[in-house]
């Protein structure tokens, strides 16, 4: 068995498929894995690690795109933005070995846009439910993440998710708010999505926030922030009070990233 | 009790949003509308939840009353005008600002304008019209609106709002119009309906014309209203076959159903020592869904002989019950509409089961995967010809074992103790009796 190890990332991951084709070690025989480290290692398996190259990612992308269609194809970056608790890589396929065997399996058969419906095959579960994951938790950062305008008039956000999701908020925030400038921070991961107005969004790499510039807002701020807290406690029925369906609804972790759950406003 | 003094706008918004709390909807559902790359905002089909308040609801809009003033003096509502409660109003200029500065922190998706009336049916309904058209055409908001229709307010009105709305709403308040009669007696189904039957045709007309030529849209997101339930004696048999009519009849995108708060302390009313009636609002809620998703007829699920649901087991779950003849329904086969109907399967399960069986068949192990829940489907399905367990297709048997899964009472209800549950429960069946 051979194992290539990649980069956790849609590069990463594109590198070592490219790779697993061209070895021609034949599928059967071969694994992607992104998981480092020699204490993983198992029996009768080589291993060989896989350089990340941003021209043979595109590569397979452009194949991706014309022979399984932009959906399958975005599907699949949705899922490898997907994050993989330690507890889950030892219960389930890796990631990129499951993008890896989905996209061979779709390359295989005649309707590859059809591949994602293949639920009953082990790797396409995966993906569909990696997938999923990074859906969901998208779906409802766009409702809980807040904006706080600062001096200058940008508005600035800082969110912590599971999973790889700033490109979705932010191609969503630019369809929004195309006049507005705002930044969208993940503070985990260092990356944020600076959007200018009337133009696209660009990502960029944040190494060290400078905290003094992000947290100086503007005079009105407080004054929005405060009239939020006010409508947020009034709309709630007193008779009906029930923290634990609220916390089931808006689960705890997603909080700090509130202005009117996290405890410091 | 008139104010004279300068009310400052943090003092109205607490006033307003309280006395619009108990408007259930607030979806911001049913349309999708790109941004245009010029005005803020865009809309998103599923709608978005922003947060959740402290009783657990989704807040997604900013629910806020024009006025808390009322001419009319309905007996379940905290504005009647014979209630002494302090009264505000808002100007179209700080409904838009509120609006434009929560959106674009990304508080809300968009303003739910509701209204006491004010003067008349026509001055308020003037008022919310002029609201909309600022902040449509002089803030460029371009998310989402969803706006009450004023019972009795002029036809042109109604009209001209609804090209500005994405959802539109009049409230039918109570089941029957016996109910209403009593206790909202400046209301009566005409001049709910009338409106009503108005925006659908409208809505209808819109849609005839889009085909045509571009034009601006009228209620994109379709109309809505809602009932209380509890302050008056209707079963659920009646509340649910009114929701179906007006789902047929009216072409209303949701009917929401809301457990009765006796806020005025009203001695006509009812006064529910347990809370509001959450359970039954719940099963409602299920039916509704078992409705609009899942093609059951109300005359299906509830009869004159049995007029209210069952309240430890879901409408799905006590229907597979008694129709116990439609079971088990092989995975591998089953049309749809069959699948649809199994308890524990939801629409999306059975719509991902017909595509992943086209490339093999599927297992247990898959459908648990794919999202159904087994607990529940197992007594009612095959793989492959055989069942999970062996279990029996016995109504007995089936109903003990579901009733030891205490998911069925959702957890929040459960928790709260089942005090309140008797107080809507005459006539309900006990568990002894359903075994018997």
């Amino acid at each position: 068995m051979h194992i290539l190890i990649c980069e956790n990332s849609i590069d990463g991951i594109f590198s070592g498929i490219y790779h697993a084709y061209e070895k021609r070690y034949g599928h059967k025989n071969t694994q992607l894995s992104t998981i480092e480290g020699v204490d993983t290692y198992q029996l009768f398996c080589e291993y060989e690690d896989i350089t990340t190259d941003a021209a043979i990612s595109q590569k397979v992308a452009n194949t991706l795109i014309s022979r399984l269609g932009t959906e399958v194809y975005s599907e699949l970056c949705q899922a490898i933005s997907a994050y993989e608790s330690p507890n889950e890589r030892k219960k389930h396929i890796n990631k990129a070995e499951a993008v890896y065997k989905t996209v061979v399996l779709g390359l295989s058969i005649p309707n590859g846009s059809h591949i994602l419906e293949y639920l009953g095959n082990p790797y396409v579960n995966r993906v569909f439910q990696l997938s999923l994951s990074t859906f969901n938790e998208a779906h409802h950062m766009l409702g809980f993440l807040r904006f706080s305008e600062l001096e200058n008039g940008i508005l600035f956000s800082r969110i912590h998710p599971k999973n790889y999701i700033l490109p979705l908020l932010a191609d969503h925030f630019t369809d929004r708010l195309p006049q507005e400038n705002f930044i969208i921070y993940d503070e985990p991961r260092k990356i944020a999505a600076v959007h200018k107005s009337g133009s696209r969004y660009m990502l960029a790499e944040v190494p060290q926030a400078d905290e003094n510039f992000i947290n100086q807002f503007s005079d009105k701020e407080q004054e929005y922030r405060t009239l939020w807290l006010t409508f947020f406690h009034s709309i709630a029925i007193e008779a009906r009070k029930n923290p634990k369906l609220q916390s089931q609804n808006l689960p705890k972790r997603f909080w700090q990233d509130t202005i009117e759950l996290s405890g410091n406003s | 009790m008139q104010i004279t003094q300068e009310m400052s706008l943090m003092e109205k918004l607490h006033i307003l949003t309280d006395a619009a709390k108990y408007d259930v909807a607030c979806t911001s559902s049913g349309v999708d509308r790109a941004g245009n790359g010029k005005s803020m905002g865009n809309c998103l089909a599923p709608g978005i939840c922003h947060t959740f308040s402290a009783d657990g609801r989704c807040v997604s809009l900013l629910k806020i009353l024009f006025t808390n003033e009322c001419i009319f003096n309905c007996s379940y509502c905290l504005n009647s005008c014979e209630n002494d409660v302090k009264r505000a109003s808002f100007t179209p200029e700080e409904i838009c600002t509120l609006t434009m500065e929560f959106y674009r922190r990304n508080y809300i998706e968009g303003l739910f304008l509701s209204s006491g009336i004010l003067v008349s049916p026509d001055y308020t309904m003037d008022l919310i019209y002029q609201t909309l058209y600022q902040l449509r055409h002089i803030h460029h908001f371009n998310g989402y609106i969803h706006v009450k229709s004023i019972p009795g307010a002029d036809p042109v009105l109604v009209e001209q709002t609804g090209y500005l709305a994405d959802r539109m709403s009049i409230n039918l308040e109570l089941p029957t119009s016996d109910s209403l009669r009593k206790l909202a007696p400046y209301k009566s189904r005409k001049t709910i309906l009338k409106p009503m039957r108005q925006i659908q045709n409208g809505i209808q007309a819109n849609k005839n014309e889009l085909m045509i030529r571009k034009a601006p849209r009228f209620v994109p997101a379709g109309q809505s209203t809602q009932m209380i339930i509890g302050a008056t004696p209707e079963s659920d048999f009646q509340v649910m076959s009114v929701a179906e009519g007006l789902y047929q009849n009216f072409g209303l995108k949701r009917v929401f159903y809301s457990a009765f708060v006796n806020v005025n302390h009203n001695s006509n009313l009812p006064m529910l020592p347990g809370g509001p009636p959450l359970l039954r609002e719940h099963r409602l809620y299920q039916a509704d869904w078992l409705l609009r998703y899942y093609h059951f007829q109300v005359s299906e699920l509830l009869s004159e002989d049995r007029p209210d649901f069952n309240i430890f087991l879901d409408p799905k779950c006590d229907w597979a019950i008694r129709h116990l003849e439609c079971f088990p329904v092989e995975i591998n086969q089953a049309d749809y509409r069959t699948l649809l109907r199994v308890p524990g399967i939801g629409y999306k399960s059975a719509g991902r089961i017909v595509q992943a069986r086209k490339h093999g068949t599927l297992t247990f192990s898959d459908l648990k995967k794919i999202g159904v829940v087994l607990k529940r489907a197992l007594y009612f399905i095959t793989c492959n010809g055989r069942m999970m367990y062996p279990t029996k297709l016995d109504e007995d048997y089936i109903c003990r074992n579901l009733m030891g899964d205490r998911t069925l009472i959702p957890r929040e209800i459960r928790e709260s103790g089942y005090r309140q549950l008797s107080l809507f429960d005459e006539g309900m069946v006990s568990p002894e009796a359903i075994l018997s």
